[in-house]
């Protein structure tokens, strides 16, 4: 009933499911390149200060984990439906979320800078900080009763626990699936999707509270969970999208991975440019109508100097460039525009992540050494990521071959 | 043709069975160069736009078209409605504040792109349209249930029955029909009409009942739908109330209460004092200064007079500057102003008047020099409607000091009248009397002069110490100061008063000197 040829469902020894040798041998020096230039990035930012130095850490760190963790999502959700169109492309999804165990690893140095370093990243932990910022004693004794050291990192395990029992589990059974081709092994996953989502956005929520929005101690808002999670699964769109684009281009999963699900993709990577929007939106409507100071002073540090044009540029090119950019159906359908897309709008969603957590560490950007430290983290973070996933990626298939739905995969087109 | 020579055809219809089949079919007509053609299935069929070779549809720039006026329509009305037709100030936002007006816009985006797709279909479907010739054929019936069909059009070009015919059939097909006019009857059925009209009547009934009770007088009380709309109960003004222990039920502002766009948080502008400099002289008195304007105590009016009248030229033995009690506001006018007559609780208020030969706190009191308002043509014309209003009656018009209360006090020889300044005087040029000491003399009085303060707007009392100021200069401006252009008529009109007093007084004293003995 298509008007395409729908490929033939090839054998799962078929070289088009393997990593690309092309690719695989990239992996040990991406990971040593990666922890040398992070290293030297978190350097440059230590000259700086040391704040900026694990700011600029952090804005790396939540930028492969927001990939990570929208990816988790990807997955769960596609389960939670029922998805078929995706089987496909879930794969790339699923690689990219057991990352979530070696950057529990990467979060580490953040957790020990709060350990033993007194308020060098995280204000709340400065013993003086609320007598030097003269601050109401009644309200911070009951904000430390959440922030305090023991409990932030019982916190942090649990995150940590539940995202990687889960992409561990859905992992597991979708490599297991590669070998036995049991329909069961889909019900299970479908089965077990329901509670999984509730964990993931529980943790997730409470992670963007404690990692990003405590930064700043005294500022709330019951909406920055979404706001993260938003930028989250957009990126891990983009992402899928890029990472089906290159194992293409070197030679794996031609003929499986048609317009029809860079379409799809477009149209989430679309959607979520709005919903991100939305989300930033009525974040920003809520605090600048309540006009409260204990609020609004998150917006407006965030207005001053060069973070304002940051903060325009997130408006203009996070969401109204890429929104016109992605509407047309002619783009989605053409792998290399929407891929253009997918790696303009991670981008921007680092700028995104920037604009939230660099302010925290300085008035300033940090002049040109902080430029530099804060791209030699980024670079270097996801340089490390890419190199695990494709080391992963080297030990499995890169497409789940026998997926129960992938003939349905494969059939599908959009009307 | 043959069967159905005398109607007109629209077309041809072929039946199939399959989604496959139809699809196949479809490919077939497409390559043999048909346009005007349809394919109906009960669901949406995968591909059949491309195996129909129909084109892409241009409904979404439709879509995108209307969302964008959605988008202009809803912030042009608002910024139209809440900042140019009715401005209003909401939460203190500013007139065309974006953020509130984001959601509404969006809304209307979604609303507009909406209606541009549901619309906009309809329109590029030749809808609405309430009958086609391919229902006659009682076997399309089965379109909505399992069977496909396709149609081609007899408006296309290449249109030859036997030709359609024999492709069709070589499809697969075993039912191919020629679509012909429908002739049943497009009467429409008796029924509906009796409907409609049942409806219409229906409707017009709550009509007639109201007009009747528009139209007629009643002895019945009227009829009140919402009886708390009509008897709201909450309280009017002045009425009486059991909820305080007072009985208002109006409450009194809550001290501390300032007005919309009154808030004047410059203590420098609402004293007429340095400040700065005050607090380095006597910095209690500063600090009370500040206490006295930021909590007014409930009984005191809306603005307390900082410095009460003084009274050097008249009765310069009251003056009781020099004390701390000078600086309290109430105290002082308890002992020197009694037409502000309001006691005060602090001691100090008992304290005997310090030597006369200290000098006095409105000597040493570090004054504003300058007018902290800008000066302009505005500034000034409100200055002078107010001085109109409230000082010209005692001060005259021009400032010298002979306005109408004064004249009737000299008539009737009033014994405790003290005769307002001339404001030309020396003693109240801006050297020697500065500008904040003059706003504090119309916010607080002096000599017999009350205190404005309670009826003039801080903003305003500066306005009246720029016109007066405008005032002085005008009676000791020398004819260099106007305008060349001027200078002659003036010069003019000089002369000629000065022409007419000299003959005024040349006559009399003739006068006087024809009848000198009548003087003594």
């Amino acid at each position: 009933m298509s008007e395409h040829d729908t490929p033939a469902v090839k054998i799962a020894d078929d070289p088009a499911f393997k990593l690309p040798t092309s690719l695989s041998s990239l992996s040990m020096p991406l990971c040593i390149g990666g922890v040398a230039v992070l290293l030297i990035g978190w350097a440059c930012g230590s000259s700086v200060s040391a704040k900026f130095g694990m700011s600029a850490y952090l804005t790396a760190f939540m930028f492969c984990l927001t990939i990570a963790l929208g990816s988790l999502f990807f997955v769960l959700i596609q389960h939670l439906v029922r998805a078929g169109w995706s089987v496909v492309v879930r794969r790339i999804a699923e690689l990219f979320m057991v990352m979530v165990i070696p950057l529990g690893v990467l979060f580490l140095p953040v957790l020990a800078t709060l350990l033993f370093g007194s308020g060098t990243l995280y204000n709340w932990d400065d013993p003086t900080y609320a007598e030097k910022n003269f601050l109401p004693m009644a309200i911070w004794t009951e904000k430390l009763r959440w922030l305090n050291q023991g409990w932030f990192t019982v916190r942090a395990i649990l995150y940590f626990a539940i995202w990687s029992a889960l992409a561990v589990w859905y992992f597991r059974r979708s490599v297991e699936q590669d070998e036995t081709g049991e329909k069961a092994v889909s019900d299970r996953m479908q089965y077990w999707s329901g509670p999984a989502i509730m964990a993931f956005c529980g943790a997730t929520s409470f992670a963007a509270f404690d990692w990003v929005m405590s930064l700043a101690p005294m500022w709330f808002s019951t909406m920055f969970g979404v706001y993260i999670f938003a930028g989250s699964v957009l990126a891990a769109h983009c992402t899928i999208c890029i990472t089906s684009f290159t194992l293409q281009r070197m030679g794996a999963l031609r003929d499986e991975v048609t317009a029809e699900h860079y379409h799809d993709l477009g149209k989430f990577i679309f959607g979520f440019v709005f919903f991100w929007s939305y989300i930033a939106f009525s974040q920003y409507m809520l605090i600048w109508y309540g006009n409260i100071p204990e609020e609004t002073h998150w917006i407006f540090e965030r207005q001053l100097g060069a973070w304002g044009w940051i903060g325009i540029v997130l408006i203009l090119f996070h969401w109204a460039l890429p929104f016109l950019g992605t509407m047309s159906r002619h783009v989605r359908r053409n792998a290399p525009l929407i891929t253009f897309w997918a790696v303009y709008l991670l981008a921007m969603h680092y700028v995104d992540l920037y604009w939230m957590i660099m302010p925290e560490a300085g008035s300033s950007m940090g002049g040109f050494m902080g430029v530099v430290s804060s791209l030699f983290c980024v670079v270097g973070m996801t340089a490390v990521m890419i190199g695990l996933v494709l080391r992963v990626a080297d030990q499995t298939k890169v497409a789940a071959v026998r997926d129960p739905r992938l003939q349905e995969s494969l059939a599908f087109e959009n009307i | 043709m043959s069967e159905n020579n005398e109607k007109k055809v629209h077309g041809i219809v072929a039946e199939y069975t399959s989604v496959d089949s139809l699809l196949n079919a479809c490919r077939r007509v497409r390559d043999a160069g048909y346009k005007k053609t349809d394919a109906f299935a009960p669901f949406a069929v995968h591909g059949i736009d491309k195996a129909l070779g129909i084109k892409p549809t241009v409904l979404p720039w439709i879509v995108f078209g209307c969302g964008a006026v959605g988008a202009v329509v809803g912030l042009a009305m608002q910024i139209w409605m809440n900042s140019i037709d009715y401005p209003y100030i909401i939460s203190g936002k500013p007139m065309i504040s974006l953020p509130a007006f984001i959601p509404v816009a969006y809304e209307l985006t979604i609303l507009f792109a909406a209606f541009g797709a549901f619309f906009g279909m309809w329109a590029l479907n030749g809808l609405p349209r309430f009958s086609n010739p391919i229902f006659t054929d009682p076997r399309f019936d089965r379109v909505t249930d399992d069977r496909f069909f396709l149609y081609i059009d007899s408006k296309d070009e290449q249109f030859d029955e036997a030709g359609i015919r024999q492709l069709f059939g070589d499809t697969g097909t075993d039912y191919i029909q020629t679509v012909v006019d429908d002739d049943s009857s497009s009467k429409v059925p008796k029924g509906f009409f009796v409907a409609w009209a049942v409806v219409i009547g229906l409707s017009v009934i709550p009509v007639l009942v109201v007009l009747k009770m528009r139209l007629t007088n009643s002895n019945l009380p009227r009829f009140h739908v919402f009886f708390d709309m009509d008897f709201s109960p909450s309280k009017d003004a002045q009425q009486t109330t059991t909820l305080f222990a007072d009985g208002r039920a109006m409450r009194p502002d809550v001290a501390g209460t300032v007005a919309r766009g009154d808030m004047l948080i410059d203590m420098d502008f609402m004293t007429g004092i340095d400040m700065e400099a005050l607090t380095q002289v006597d910095a209690r008195r500063a600090e009370r200064l500040v206490r006295s304007f930021a909590e007014p105590s409930p009984q005191q009016a809306a603005e307390q007079p900082p410095v009460a009248a003084e009274d050097e030229k008249v009765a310069p033995e009251d003056d009781p500057a020099a004390t701390d009690a000078a600086a309290t506001p109430a105290a002082e006018a308890a002992e020197n102003n009694d037409s502000q007559g309001e006691g005060s609780d602090e001691a100090e208020t008992a304290k005997p008047a310090a030597p006369v030969a200290e000098p006095s706190v409105m000597d040493t009191t570090p004054w504003l020099t300058e007018n902290p308002l800008e000066l302009n043509k505005e500034l000034l014309e409100r200055g002078q409607t107010y001085f109109g209003i409230y000082c010209s009656v005692c001060h005259g018009l021009n400032g010298g000091g002979n306005g109408l209360v004064n004249r009737r006090a000299q008539k009737i020889l009033a014994t405790k009248w003290i005769p307002p300044s001339k404001l030309n005087q020396s003693t109240l040029a801006q050297d020697v009397y500065p500008d904040g000491k003059m706003f504090n003399t119309i916010s607080n009085g002096i000599r017999k002069m009350p205190g404005y303060a309670a009826q003039i707007t801080t903003r305003d009392r500066w306005a009246i110490v720029a016109y007066v100021r405008a005032l002085q200069q005008s009676q000791n401006a020398s004819i260099d100061e106007v305008p060349a252009a001027e200078q002659e008529a003036i010069l003019k009109q000089q002369a000629e008063v000065k022409k007419q007093l000299e003959e005024q007084a040349a006559a009399e004293a003739a006068q006087a000197a024809a009848k000198p003995t009548e003087k003594e």
